[in-house]
């Protein structure tokens, strides 16, 4: 097994966002958080790259295991450079103040030696749009441009584990639909991906498993397609 | 003329201590958007610990009996490192706790103000009230440029300055770590996602700013000879103020920022009652920020969500 999250809790100062969640995640699945705003996704996934306060959540309780090591002592940087495990956060943060290259350059700082031209190029292959910009300053790019830029600066740190939270978020419907067919050839691929999303339908059709979170619990778990056809999930999450 | 060119050359002096100390303020603020009021203090810092490395080195009296020329190019990088040291120590005790807790920006600045008062009174109570005086690095020889003196030390000072903005426009453009200092001035949340330590990228930065004000306050106690514990504090504000000028965070900036500054009050002192001096320099430092409110190559954030 490749993430344990045991009953974790974590908290904003003194608010508590998760009340002890469970989960797990194996090498090679596609597993998506989903759940409502507040409901704790962006809080879990925070709390898995170990982000510091005050942005991110304290953990209060429980425990995180990686590869059946717990990481809770960890520093986020390290998770990066040391378990190979990433975070395309919410809302992309790309260094818009940095080129399309140099975003991606900077991905690859723990790893000076390698040959990181040659990544830019296969990262290209995968996005050309980004290709057409490389020299250009990023905050010019179209959101769907940005998300592009931010998967892609997030494979430049060699991960083999990536978080995503809201990807779909602010994209226009092809370009969404491109973006996670790129997710599941990069699985195809052996990458892990664990996905939050509040587009549950798209999520659970690419995803191997589901959790549903609310208000900071799991209440509701299983194979993406039995929570698809679970009624009270369609009924809340999936438009009915 | 003469007298105009001549003061030109004074104004290229006196813009180089506060470029070089402007720079440090502009750095800091890039990285963390925190403005560090113990800056002009650390310049204070520099200019005394240069005292102390180059008297203990120096022949006679000093320890090793040193010649001045071997002295002078030992004290340099000495009074950076110690300098940088002073700075980082800074950080690490005062700020980056106070950071950790999520205390807001105000705190931190407020923090950053009281430091520098107690490394001015630290100065005061430790070595008292008797003023230090550098002792003489270099031979003086003052050159005739078509009816302009300009000595030795001067040209030094400037070339000092000058070549400290070109190293550190190469340090922020083209190295790794200055890559690194221009995404956390963009975005400090990312920068752990990418696998590098934030907390690094910040100490450098102190690195960099302190050691480039421990070299100015070297230069400048090599200038006008006499240390006191508040050397650092009118000086280190009207680089702040010069750093804002030029847009702070921006290295372009500081540097002509700080010229500018030294321009005007050098000439306002030259063709006007000297009183006049600073009310002149602030007022059209004003009148620059009311029209162009984030400064010269300032430009205002934009995010795009």
């Amino acid at each position: 097994m490749m993430l344990r999250v045991s009953n974790l809790k974590a908290a904003y100062g003194k608010i508590e966002a998760l009340h002890g969640i469970s989960f797990h995640v194996e090498k090679g699945e596609i597993v998506t958080l989903i759940g409502a705003n507040g409901a704790g996704k962006s809080t879990t996934l925070k709390a898995l790259m170990r982000l510091p306060p005050p942005e991110s959540p304290s953990v209060t309780g429980g425990d995180i295991e990686f590869d059946g090591v717990s990481i809770l002592g960890m520093e986020a940087h390290r998770i990066v450079s040391g378990l190979k495990m990433t975070l395309v956060p919410e809302g992309r943060h790309i260094f818009g103040n940095l080129t399309v290259v140099e975003n991606l350059q900077l991905a690859a700082w723990t790893r000076k030696n390698e040959n990181i031209g040659r990544e830019i190029h296969h990262i290209f292959d995968m996005f050309p749009r980004l290709a057409e910009r490389a020299r250009q300053r990023s905050d010019t790019l179209s959101g769907g441009e940005q998300q592009m830029l931010a998967v892609g600066r997030a494979l430049m740190t060699k991960c083999s584990v990536l978080l995503l939270d809201e990807p779909s978020m602010g994209l226009a419907p092809l370009i969404m639909y491109d973006m996670f067919r790129t997710l599941k050839r990069l699985n195809a691929d052996g990458l892990t991906i664990i996905v939050v999303e509040q587009n549950a339908l798209l999520a659970l059709q690419v995803a191997d498993r589901g959790y549903v979170l609310d208000t900071g619990e799991i209440v509701a778990e299983g194979p993406a397609e039995d929570l698809l056809r679970t009624p009270e999930i369609k009924a809340v999450y999936l438009g009915g | 003329m003469e007298i105009f060119l001549q003061q030109c050359v004074n104004a290229l002096q006196w813009g180089s201590f506060y470029a070089l100390i402007a720079l440090g303020y502009t750095l800091v603020y890039g990285v963390l958007r925190l403005i560090n009021f113990a800056h002009g203090d650390i310049f204070m810092v520099g200019a005394y610990l240069a005292f102390y490395i180059s008297t203990a080195f120096l022949a006679p009296e000093g320890l090793f009996g040193f010649s001045r020329g071997l002295t002078l190019a030992l004290t340099i990088p000495l009074t950076m490192i110690f300098t940088s040291l002073v700075g980082v120590t800074l950080e690490r005790i005062a700020y980056r706790p106070l950071m950790r807790k999520g205390a807001h920006r105000l705190y931190v600045v407020i923090t950053a103000l009281m430091c520098g008062l107690v490394l001015e009174n630290g100065n005061l109570a430790l070595l008292g009230a008797s003023r230090k005086t550098l002792p003489a690095l270099l031979d003086k020889s003052v050159y005739d440029v078509g009816g302009i003196a300009v000595t030795n030390l001067k040209l030094w000072v400037i070339f000092a300055a000058v070549l400290v903005f070109f190293a550190l426009h190469f340090v922020v453009t083209k190295t790794r770590m200055g890559m690194a200092m221009r995404a956390v001035s963009w975005n400090k949340f990312a920068l752990p996602l990418m696998g590098i330590p934030l907390d690094s990228v910040i100490v450098f930065t102190f690195v960099l700013g302190s050691g480039i004000a421990g070299l100015g306050g070297m230069l400048f106690a090599m200038s006008y000879p006499v240390l006191e514990p508040y050397m650092g504090a009118m000086t280190g504000w009207k680089a702040f103020i010069a750093a804002v000028v030029g847009g702070i965070g921006d290295i372009r900036g500081a540097f002509v920022g700080g010229f500018l500054l030294a321009f005007v009050e050098v000439m306002v002192a030259a063709f006007l009652p000297s009183t006049f001096r600073d009310l002149f320099a602030f007022s059209i430092l004003l009148l620059i920020l009311w029209q162009r409110p984030t400064g010269i190559f300032g430009r205002p954030l934009i995010s795009k969500i």
